[in-house]
């Protein structure tokens, strides 16, 4: 059969196919990337200074203060030229400039770096190696720690920088759109690179392995964001709010991800859990109005559980979808006046604890860091609980009826009281979340539970990765924080959702972790 | 006793309406087991295109009798296109895939169109006029009162349905797609092509919404982006409540849920603020306690 395909080729040569392509295939891409970041990329000044930061020129005085997105092109282009590194290298630069020739374009400034960069990223991901990446050997115990400790603590660099990545707003920065999406593309390239060598997998199964130790020092980081650039009242605000969502769609992601029930109503349950909050505020304290928000909509959980004993797959899907319509209209048109109607509910107090406020800045810390590290112990406690009950019996059970319910039925699995318990627990988490929502927030209006929020923690939950337990957090911080960066597109936000939805469902099924 | 008259003629020119995208649905649920979120979406930009012909391409003074047709033709050119769009670029790489998949990009699909529509078709971010495409003015019957776009609905929709089970029953697309609903492996050895007749469900569903469209915009005076959205809503469950698959039953399942809506508007708790609610609750209940509707078969459980 395989005749025909080496039939011009000596019978003594073996397959050339395993040869490794020479390190030098690399170089003329690179140096494409090298020369387009050091060259000029706008070609008039535009609104808000020269653009980038340094005008071109001056780097030969002082290549050292070379920022931004020229050092990101530098560093990409260097690393090209590790052969294993380079598609991943091309892919990073390709994106870098294709963010920045559109951004330019919009202004109606040409780019001579952007074109040049553009190419050399292509040249790089044609003629790069595909190949699998190397497996390495797990260090011993001495040398494990403080190589986690100094990977996580490359992990908050990462997410504080990503998440001042372009500043604050537009008034403050007008390139800050286009700077955010650009780190975006350096951020691919880099943790590109680092899969291409194996590392991302290796470190994953080195914290598998010190599973104890990693989370603690996991929480340690987390907590030590406010120490970092991201330390501003401003990005707690930002990073508590990541932090609601991310709960809420780590809750939605054992409906969906582990039980395999489509629940297109979720939203209502965070929105159940805020108003209880809500209307209990001033009677009782945030414990008490946050159990009972979590409880509340934990039974409600059940009621919208209740016809999964009846339907399956497509129409369950629209039964939740009645539920959460039914729900955002009861709570339009302030039902029993618990919901404010359309006047929202305002004036909900701060959480206080010990006569601090939550919404004041303690110690040296800036205001928020109260609520940011309350968010941080929610998404932790919520992620224990979906890592918990996805190796328990529950959990298999829940595996079982996803894959296939005839099957699980017929193993001995009681499915009826696995998926209304899926609901149940679910609803309690988002709930949870929503009287926490509650308080930041200070007031709860209908407006925040359409069903446009349903979807977008569903696709928070695909694209992370349906059933994984860090997929919910990745997706939801993606999700959440592109339109609180991206506000000049905030016009196109559900035209991308929707389309981000149809690309992955047909490019990567999995999600981006997948399990 | 006039009022509870004239809100049943109301629901039952909705229902109508609902049951000409119902149609689709039921057509298309029947065959490839796919709750197509974005028909709705299909009939919505229907009626754009309807819009949009009528106020740039049509004089001014265009009479009724020639704008109407060109308002349909165009409206069902418009979904149908969409529709094949979305057939062929988003669905058709599915085929085959998790079944979570295909109703996931369904959604996407929707919010697609529908934010395309909204961002890039010009005051669709408001709500626009419909023009006016038939004499005004309406039938006097008693204590009831039909606007005449009220009649044309109440007499094309059930037209074309009875058309549509005609070709169904007798043609040879008809029998194939019914062949494909029944047991698709077997219709493909019988040498029955199924891209082929899903693609032609999508025509056909597209076209039916798209003569709706028309007929909605010029009915209600008024068209935005979230009719597409809503009302597939209450298409599905008209659908369902007549029993999927069945194309009578889709419509008698319309006429039903618009006489619900209407009704529960009037008279129930809530008043018409709520009447989506009592529709949806409906919703839930059929698909409790009756999945398979009117007139529906038991769904029997695929080995």
């Amino acid at each position: 059969m395989t005749s025909s395909f080496v039939r011009d080729r000596p019978v003594t040569e073996a397959p050339s196919r395993r040869e490794p392509r020479p390190a030098w295939r690399s170089a003329p891409g690179a140096a494409l990337v090298l020369l387009g970041a050091l060259s000029p990329w706008a070609s008039a000044v535009i609104p808000g200074g020269a653009y980038p930061g340094l005008a071109t020129l001056q780097f030969f005085d002082a290549p050292y203060l070379v920022t931004g997105f020229r050092l990101h092109l530098l560093l990409l282009g260097l690393a090209a030229l590790l052969p294993r590194a380079s598609r991943a290298a091309g892919a990073g630069a390709a994106v870098i400039a294709l963010v920045h020739i559109a951004f330019l374009a919009a202004l109606g400034v040409l780019s001579f770096g952007g074109p040049v960069t553009l190419a050399g990223g292509a040249l790089l991901i044609w003629l790069g190696r595909r190949e699998p990446a190397p497996e390495w050997k797990l260090p011993s115990r001495a040398l494990a720690w403080p190589i986690l400790v100094a990977a996580f603590a490359a992990l908050l660099w990462a997410v504080s920088a990503m998440l001042t990545a372009g500043g604050q707003s537009r008034a403050t920065n007008p390139h800050g759109g286009a700077e955010f999406l650009s780190f975006l593309g350096f951020a691919v390239g880099l943790f590109g690179i680092l899969s291409a060598y194996g590392v991302l997998s290796w470190l994953s199964a080195l914290a598998e392995r010190h599973r104890a130790f990693s989370l603690t020092v996991l929480l340690a980081c987390a907590m030590l964001l406010p120490l970092t650039e991201a330390g501003t009242g401003y990005w707690m605000t930002v990073a508590s709010t990541i932090g609601i969502y991310a709960a809420t769609a780590i809750g939605l992601n054992i409906v969906v991800g582990l039980a395999g029930l489509l629940d297109l109503g979720y939203v209502a349950f965070l929105g159940i859990g805020a108003f209880t909050a809500a209307n209990l505020a001033h009677v009782v304290s945030f414990p008490v109005a946050a159990l009972a928000g979590a409880v509340v909509a934990g039974l409600l959980g059940v009621v919208v559980g209740a016809p999964t004993l009846r339907v399956r797959g497509d129409y369950l899907a629209i039964v939740t979808l009645a539920f959460g319509e039914i729900f955002f209209r009861a709570a339009q048109n302030d039902i029993g006046g618990l919901t404010g109607g359309a006047n929202s509910i305002p004036g909900i107090p701060p959480i206080t604890l010990f006569g601090q406020g939550f919404d004041q800045p303690v110690g040296g810390l800036p205001a928020g860091f109260l609520y940011y590290a309350l968010t941080v112990l929610l998404v932790a406690g919520t992620m224990a609980v979906l890592a918990n009950l996805k190796h328990s019996r529950t959990g298999r059970a829940w595996l079982a009826i996803r894959e296939d319910e005839d099957v699980a039925r017929a193993m001995g699995v009681r499915t009826g009281r696995a998926k209304i318990l899926a609901f149940l627990v679910g609803a309690t988490l988002a709930g949870l979340a929503g009287a926490v929502f509650a308080h930041k927030l200070g007031t709860v209006g209908y407006e925040s539970f359409d069903f446009s929020e349903s979807v977008t923690l569903l696709a928070a939950v695909i694209l992370g990765g349906m059933g994984t337990v860090p997929g919910a957090l990745v997706g939801a911080s993606l999700l959440f924080v592109l339109p609180e960066k991206l506000r000049e597109f905030s016009d196109y936000r559900l035209m991308l959702f929707g389309l981000a939805l149809i690309l992955i469902m047909r490019f990567r099924p999995k999600g981006l972790v997948s399990s | 006793m006039s009022t509870l008259a004239q809100q049943i003629v109301n629901g039952l020119v909705l229902g109508a309406l609902i049951g000409l995208i119902a149609l689709g649905y039921t057509m298309l649920y029947g065959i490839v087991q796919l709750i197509n979120f974005a028909h709705g979406e299909v009939f919505m930009v229907g009626a754009f295109g309807a819009h949009f012909v009528s106020l740039r391409l049509l004089p001014a003074d265009t009479p009724w009798y020639t704008a109407l047709p060109v308002m349909c033709v165009t409206a069902v050119a418009v979904s149908v296109a969409v529709a094949v769009a979305v057939e062929r670029l988003a669905y058709r790489p599915l085929r085959g895939a998790h079944k979570l998949a295909p109703l996931i990009t369904a959604l996407g699909v929707s919010i697609l169109l529908q934010e395309v529509v909204r961002v890039f078709y010009p005051g669709a971010t408001a709500p626009l006029a419909f023009p006016r495409a038939f004499p005004d003015g309406h039938l006097v019957l008693g204590p009831v009162t039909v606007l005449w776009t009220g009649v044309l609905a109440l007499a094309v929709a059930p037209l074309l349905a009875a058309a549509l089970h005609l070709y169904v029953e007798r043609s040879r697309l008809g029998r194939a797609m019914r062949a494909t609903a029944q047991d698709p492996e077997t219709a493909r050895l019988m040498g029955i092509d199924p891209d082929r007749v899903i693609l032609a469900t999508f025509v056909l569903g597209a076209a039916l919404a798209g003569v709706g469209a028309v007929l909605y915009g010029i009915h209600y005076t008024q068209i935005d982006t979230a009719i597409g959205f809503q009302n597939g809503i209450f298409a599905f469950t008209a659908a369902v409540l007549g029993g999927i698959g069945s194309i009578r039953g889709a419509m008698l399942g319309a006429l039903s849920i618009g006489l619900v809506k209407s009704l529960a508007g009037q008279y129930a708790w809530g008043g018409a603020q709520y009447d989506y609610v009592w529709v949806f609750a409906l919703l839930i209940l059929v698909l409790m306690f009756r999945p398979q509707g009117f007139l529906g078969r038991p769904e029997r459980v695929r080995a």
